[in-house]
């Protein structure tokens, strides 16, 4: 760890302690009632009690089965679609009129019907994940496959490569930036639809459910706590697995310039 | 003529082949017909809700909502993320917790806004607001950062003031990210108002219209619900943002059209 490194921590370290400190201020000034707006010391032993008694594990661990089971079938049906859409003229003909008109429709505007549809529970809350990142994931591929530089193709043909060469040496590797950034995107349009899905499609575990179940008992400690296991989590996704995946692959060719920050 | 045929029978034709397996399926698939109707169904529903202006009421309802948060998170974002993108205590002090703050879906503080806010209009408008206001501090914050040193410097040279170069150089070497930042912001606060709707039970709004035809069970309404949402997004993204676009960017020669 250098100093470079460790700088943009403390500095994200001192503004978080910073604004656990206004918070504090405005919980105490009286405001709201101290229901309402629970001190951080309240929300730290709310989340401390519940990760020691495993609940909120447990609550993250249901969570977190349902988006990326939602997550990956997404991706195992989005990207092919959008190869095929990429490489076929006729594929794409009939896919994009599908993907413009479905992919503006909120996903949670489905959930009443997947509830009458699929009953409540796991399997309602997994075809909305699914709803929601496959399009960000089609739709980014596509463009990926589309962008793939004519030049190359052209000149990988000349040498001879087949068919298989051609789109394993050149044209998936040539559109993994924009498929990482679909699956980047749909994760993000995945974790916001697992906790609506959560919140009316009600199970009794997940971190949505949790968040809509303690407002029946005014317990606001409960729902600062597991909001900031959301977004810890969605952070940790996006800084521990997608952005070191860019870094290895696409940010290695030098295909994409790293984006710091 | 011919040709403009040819094409609307192409782009039709997907949804042709979707109607076609959608009845058959609603014929022959396991679902009874009360949750899985058939395509004239959901025609005749569709074409009843709207001559009878229901489906007009509701959704301007949520229109009037949508524009009401989306000129709040636009106010709030692009000031916050000039402030942030000009000034290095603010980055240091505000961006952290906008990174953080970001990934953090809205509907989440929905249960918390309701027990601070009531039930109702309030509530909605400000969660949408506030949850549409982070991709575009974000992509305003990028925007600012983005414009190229050379032409801030060439402007001070010619003795261009503070005012002077904020209004001339910054913001408009900053619009496409702004832009963009709208774009999104105005795509994420659709969808969260549509969810809020179901959860901060307002009187009028697509999405209550779709959460309470469940309890009818008029699967039917919820489906040509969901039809005029999509629609109103699809018209949101290509009308609004690409005419802004074309007047403003692509006139200037910062984009392609």
């Amino acid at each position: 760890m250098n100093r470079s490194r460790t700088r943009p921590v403390v500095g994200a370290l001192c503004s978080v302690g910073l604004a656990c400190l206004i918070w504090e201020a405005f919980a105490r000034s009286g405001l709201f009632a101290p229901v309402l707006a629970p001190s951080v010391v309240l929300i730290g032993s709310a989340l401390g009690r519940m990760v020691l008694s495993g609940a909120m594990v447990k609550h993250a661990l249901y969570t977190l089965y349902r988006v990326l089971f939602g997550f990956i079938l997404a991706g195992a049906v989005g990207v092919p679609i959008g190869i095929l859409m990429g490489r076929f003229r006729r594929v794409e003909r009939f896919f994009l009129p599908l993907v413009s008109v479905l992919m503006p429709i909120p996903s949670l505007a489905w959930v009443p019907v997947f509830i009458l549809w699929f009953g409540l529970g796991n399997a309602a809350t997994i075809a909305l994940v699914f709803y929601a990142a496959t399009f960000p994931v089609i739709y980014n591929t596509w463009t990926g496959v589309r962008s793939v530089n004519r030049l190359w193709i052209r000149s990988a043909e000349a040498m001879g490569a087949d068919e298989k060469a051609l789109f394993r040496k050149v044209i998936l590797p040539g559109s993994l930036a924009f498929v990482i950034t679909g699956l980047r995107q749909a994760f993000a349009r995945a974790w916001i639809a697992v906790v609506g899905g959560e919140m009316i499609a009600a199970t009794s575990w997940g971190l949505g459910w949790v968040i809509f179940d303690s407002k029946e008992f005014l317990n606001t400690d409960v729902m600062m706590a597991s909001l900031a296991v959301i977004g810890i989590i969605g952070f940790a996704f996006e800084r521990l697995i997608f952005y070191p995946i860019e870094q290895r692959t696409v940010a290695r060719w030098g295909m994409v310039r790293a984006v710091k920050g | 003529m011919r040709r403009a045929l040819t094409s609307f029978a192409e782009a039709a034709l997907p949804f042709i082949v979707v109607g076609i397996l959608w009845q058959a399926f609603s014929l022959f698939g396991p679902f009874p017909q009360k949750l899985f109707p058939h395509v004239e169904t959901i025609v005749a529903t569709f074409i009843r809700l709207v001559g009878n202006g229901i489906l007009l009421i509701h959704a301007s309802s949520t229109l009037l909502r949508l524009i009401l948060a989306f000129f709040l998170a636009a106010l709030i974002g692009v000031g916050l993320g000039i402030i942030i993108g000009r000034y290095q205590w603010a980055e240091d002090f505000l961006l952290p917790l906008v990174s953080i703050g970001n990934p953090i879906p809205g509907l989440a503080y929905a249960p918390l806004f309701v027990l601070w806010f009531g039930l109702g209009n309030l509530p909605a408008v400000l969660l949408v607001a506030f949850a549409a206001a982070f991709p575009i501090v974000l992509n305003t914050w990028t925007g600012v950062k983005a414009v190229k040193e050379i032409w801030i410097r060439a402007a001070q040279a010619m003795g261009a003031q503070d005012r002077q170069l904020f209004w001339k150089v910054v913001l408009p070497g900053a619009l496409p990210h702004i832009l963009t930042g709208l774009r999104l912001g105005l795509a994420r606060a659709w969808r969260v108002l549509v969810a809020v709707e179901m959860l901060t039970s307002v009187r009028l709004g697509l999405g209550w219209l779709i959460f309470g035809a469940r309890e009818f069970l008029n699967t039917d309404v919820m489906l040509a619900g969901i039809a005029v949402i999509g629609l109103v997004g699809f018209l949101l993204e290509k009308l609004a943002f690409q005419k802004l676009e074309e007047l403003t960017l692509v006139r200037w020669g910062m984009m392609e059209a």
